[in-house]
């Protein structure tokens, strides 16, 4: 039992599911996104917990005992597949690992043909990740919701060719793009059912780049949108649900629900074409479970636990008045370096405000 | 037959717009060739283009990948025009040293900022990206710069913005620059906790607030 849980009428895995399923429940889901700050609690460092399961294992058992979070997200860092395609990593002593930009992958477009399959199980880094969710789910399978993580295929690209030219060579070189993203989705497809048949309930997918500040839409949907499909269609056939998070600003709701019909989607930001997040919640709040939305800076260095508390309130109130979907969270990661008092601030919010009573 | 330079700035500037780096090149060329001035192409032909560009990324006309290509033929362009620009004629630009902070090399949304400040007429000096919060210092005192802009898109090395702040407060030289910060995790709650003058939400904003803070402190924008 943890510290700072106490005795619930649901389990925290329980509570996800049916709020997933629009079913009533005791209180909103609160899941701060706790998954690098969790090297902290025990004391370990951010690159010993970037390259161990069984370190980052423990770091994120030992986290949800003292901070109450309902569920695990499997996001080590973003570069996780790419390293497994070939893109050297630096990986600092207490930051997030980070692809040595200097030595990429893929150097010009002509070098796309070098992304070749590889099998995920048999991996480094991707391997470390289905490791991670079978010691979770062995531990902790019955009690708390366990999501895995994925890049999406567009943004494993980007780590491996550089952002900015990546971006160029989608309108210069589209087709040699696609052809290595199709290569890359047959290995997140794999990835995909691995981490399910570890013990994921879930797999979330990030698509980074499907938002109104990176590219058109009609330009995320030729790169990633049928391509992001084929990774969802995996997981459900599985037998596991699907999420989105994606922490870019305006994210096209429309568009990646039509590719990936996820149950949930995890944003920092209002949807593309919403002003704020009360329009927001009238909008999607019947179609999609929203994730969200707490900023995370803020939340994790910037903001006292009272204000912490008042936030999610005003979230929590926010979404109930509309009758919309909602899980209370960090709009993305829970910062490595944040206050984690105020992440278990959060899981209070949620038991102080979230009640299906209130 | 006459060259008609509007004309021919014109369709610099479309050129931009257009995305056509091999064409900015060549009328680049021309211009030298035909003896015009190399700074009135820059700021009628070369700048117009890029804030027209600018201006259909606000618009959401335009994203990141035309934007990106778009200033590819802009600096393809400057690279042609600006050995030619005759003494004396370069109009002293405010000064900005810009960066993204130690440990995080995302670099597009500083790139990003670094074209509109540019093409708002701010000179800039790139300091690139992993790059040590006493350097943004040294840079600024060095260049004898008005404005330091960092940028990150990680939590984790936000301290770092903190730390150029201080380092400025410890040589007693904080009053001596306008800090500017901007990132995905970056907030104006956390611009004001750390003491920076100014948080941008995007690169558009972070030319509006350079421009304000220049007001601010009594200047006039030439």
């Amino acid at each position: 039992m943890s510290l700072i849980q106490r005795n619930e009428e649901l389990t925290s895995l329980e509570r996800v599911g049916l709020t997933l399923q629009r079913k009533e429940v005791d209180r909103t889901p609160a899941i701060p996104l706790v998954c690098g700050a969790s090297y902290r609690v025990l004391g370990t460092r951010y690159d010993k917990w970037s390259q161990d399961a069984e370190i980052a294992t423990q770091s994120l058992l030992a986290a949800q005992e003292l901070i109450g979070q309902d569920a695990f997200l499997l996001l080590v860092d973003l570069s996780v597949e790419a390293a497994d395609f070939g893109q050297k990593l630096i990986f600092p002593k207490y930051s997030t690992a980070f692809p040595d930009f200097n030595n990429q992958y893929i150097q010009t477009p002509n070098e796309y043909e070098k992304i070749k399959k590889v099998n995920p199980r048999e991996t480094k880094r991707m391997k470390q990740v289905i490791d991670m969710i079978k010691g979770l789910s062995k531990e902790k399978g019955n009690e708390v919701a366990i999501m895995g993580f994925i890049y999406g295929p567009l943004g494993v690209l980007s780590q491996i060719r550089g952002h900015k030219d990546l971006f160029v060579d989608l309108i210069k070189h589209p087709e040699e793009v696609l052809a290595a993203v199709d290569v890359i989705t047959d290995v997140l497809v794999e990835y995909a059912i691995a981490q399910v048949e570890a013990g994921a309930h879930a797999v979330v997918v990030d698509p980074l780049y499907s938002s109104g500040t990176i590219l058109r839409n009609t330009t995320w949907e030729k790169f990633e949108g049928p391509y992001l499909k084929r990774i969802a269609d995996a997981i459900r056939t599985a037998g596991a649900g699907v999420g989105i998070h994606n922490c870019g600003d305006g994210v096209y709701f429309e568009e990646v629900i039509k590719w990936a019909d996820p149950v949930a989607i995890s944003v920092a930001y209002p949807a593309h074409g919403s002003k704020n997040w009360e329009e927001h919640a009238k909008t999607w709040g019947d179609k999609v479970i929203t994730i969200g939305c707490s900023d995370p800076a803020n939340t994790g260095l910037v903001f006292t636990t009272d204000e912490v508390l008042e936030d999610c309130k005003n979230q929590i109130e926010l979404f109930k008045k509309h009758n919309a979907g909602f899980i209370l969270s960090t709009g993305c990661e829970f910062p490595p370096n944040g206050n984690l008092l105020n992440a278990a601030a959060m899981v209070e919010a949620s038991r102080r405000y979230g009640r299906t009573e209130n | 037959m006459s060259i008609n330079k509007e004309e021919l700035y014109k369709k610099l500037a479309d050129s931009i717009v257009d995305m056509d780096e091999d064409l900015t090149i060549e009328i680049s060329k021309q211009v030298i060739a035909e003896g015009l001035d190399a700074y009135d192409a820059i700021v009628n032909g070369l700048t117009v283009g890029m804030n027209q560009a600018g201006k259909l990324f606000d618009e959401e006309e335009y994203f990141v990948p035309e934007l990106l290509i778009c200033s590819d033929a802009m600096y393809a362009g400057l690279n042609i025009l600006k050995p030619h620009i005759k003494v004396g004629e370069n109009v002293t630009k405010r000064k900005a040293v810009i960066g993204v902070i130690e440990g995080d090399t995302h670099d597009i949304g500083k790139n990003l900022v670094k074209i509109m400040l540019e093409t708002g007429g701010y000179d800039i000096i790139d300091l690139g990206r992993d790059v040590l919060p006493s350097t943004f210092v040294e840079k600024a005192k060095e260049e004898k710069a008005e404005f330091i802009v960092i940028s990150t898109l990680m939590t984790t090395t936000m301290e770092g913005m903190n730390e150029v702040i201080e380092i400025l407060v410890e040589e007693n030289i904080r009053d001596d620059y306008k800090v500017l910060i901007g990132g995905g995790p970056i907030s104006q709650g956390y611009a004001d906790k750390i003491g920076a003058d100014g948080y941008a939400e995007n690169a558009a904003e972070a030319v509006k607030l350079a421009n304000r803070l220049v007001v601010a402190y009594g200047n006039e924008i030439e």
